[in-house]
């Protein structure tokens, strides 16, 4: 599994993060001089988790009334801030400035 | 070009529109059905109203916070994946560039207001 | 009107809002900035429970969910409860969640 030291190598990492099935913030490092902090990484955990979880449900929905396949299950979800955007699958996430997120190395760091 | 045409142009991407946030109209492009493509517009729209609530949350209690406004969201499943930036959604098969969907919309999505009406 | 519901066994603070989610008045232990983002939290949320009725509604092809009437979000001491356009915050350990919950479907069909 990809630690988080080879996540804040990401372009533009402003910090990465594990968190529990419920949301609870766990190991993070968090990049020097930024204005994040532990308790906003907690709720925005909270924020990945429910935001997975209403995407499962519709994953899920989606795929029965359609008969489609390959929604399910959700892998991951990303929120595109104004200045930041996270991106999240399963435990973990990682945070990158707009400016610089390569969506796709993110996903395949926290995939790997 | 539009960006629904620029969109459904690109390698992978299978269908692209976009929504009312009142809920009641919908446009789209693509290779899904009217019908399916209305309860995309649904899922889409119900989702953004989440993350945007999620994030005007985290702007009360964590002001400096660099999410809010939220701009959009992107969901991923093991062949598929959503993209969503204000009222416009794409759909993508996993081949397809995630990054060149999020840059085309980024851009052209960069002014958008972020008051849901 | 809408003060008598403070009167209620844990109920400390009963506000009604408008559609586009500004408060329209309130009473209870808030203060007025704090009534203002509790409308502004139950506005956003009872969108947020529409939209995913809707939903529910258009996989399971049952009636019956919507549109959703009111909605309870049940924490560790205290609860919000909201029905139509009012929303209060209850304290867990006095309050009779039925109770309050029938004043405000009577209250909010006024």
């Amino acid at each position: 599994m990809t630690d988080l030291q080879t996540l804040m190598k990401l372009p533009g990492a402003l910090a990465a993060f594990e968190f529990s099935d419920r949301g609870e913030l766990g190991a993070h490092q968090i990049a020097p001089g930024g204005k994040l902090d532990a308790d906003s990484l907690d709720l925005l955990c909270h924020v990945c988790v429910a935001n997975i979880a209403i995407a499962t449900m519709q994953a899920r929905g989606w795929e029965k009334v359609t008969g489609a396949q390959g929604f399910y299950p959700i892998q991951g979800f990303t929120l595109v801030g104004f200045e930041w955007t996270a991106v999240a699958t399963e435990n973990r996430g990682v945070v990158m400035a707009n400016e610089q997120a390569d969506y796709e190395q993110a996903y395949a760091a926290l995939a790997g | 070009m539009s960006l629904i045409d620029e969109l459904v142009a690109l390698h992978g991407v299978f269908a692209a529109g976009e929504y009312s946030y009142r809920g009641d109209r919908f446009s789209y492009k693509g290779h899904v059905s009217e019908e399916h493509a209305r309860m995309a517009s649904i899922m889409c729209r119900a989702t953004s109203m989440g993350v945007h609530m999620q994030a005007d949350i985290m702007a009360g209690s964590y002001p400096e916070c660099g999410v809010a406004p939220a701009g959009g969201w992107v969901v991923r499943g093991p062949q598929f994946t959503v993209c969503v930036m204000a009222n416009v959604f794409c759909f993508l098969d996993n081949q397809a560039s995630l990054n060149a969907v999020m840059s085309i919309l980024r851009t052209r999505l960069a002014d958008a207001s972020s008051d849901l009406i | 009107m809408i003060k008598r519901l403070l009167a209620l066994d844990g109920v400390q603070v009963i506000c009604l809002f408008r559609d586009d989610g500004a408060l329209v008045e309130g009473y209870g232990v808030l203060d007025e900035s704090g009534m203002v983002r509790l409308a502004h939290f139950a506005h956003e949320y009872k969108r947020m429970v529409q939209a995913n009725a809707d939903q529910l509604s258009m996989f399971t092809q049952m009636r019956g969910w919507t549109p959703p009437r009111g909605w309870i979000v049940r924490g560790a001491g205290a609860s919000v409860c909201s029905v139509g356009n009012l929303v209060c915050l209850v304290e867990n350990r006095e309050a009779s969640l039925n109770e309050i919950m029938n004043e405000l479907r009577e209250a909010a069909s006024y």
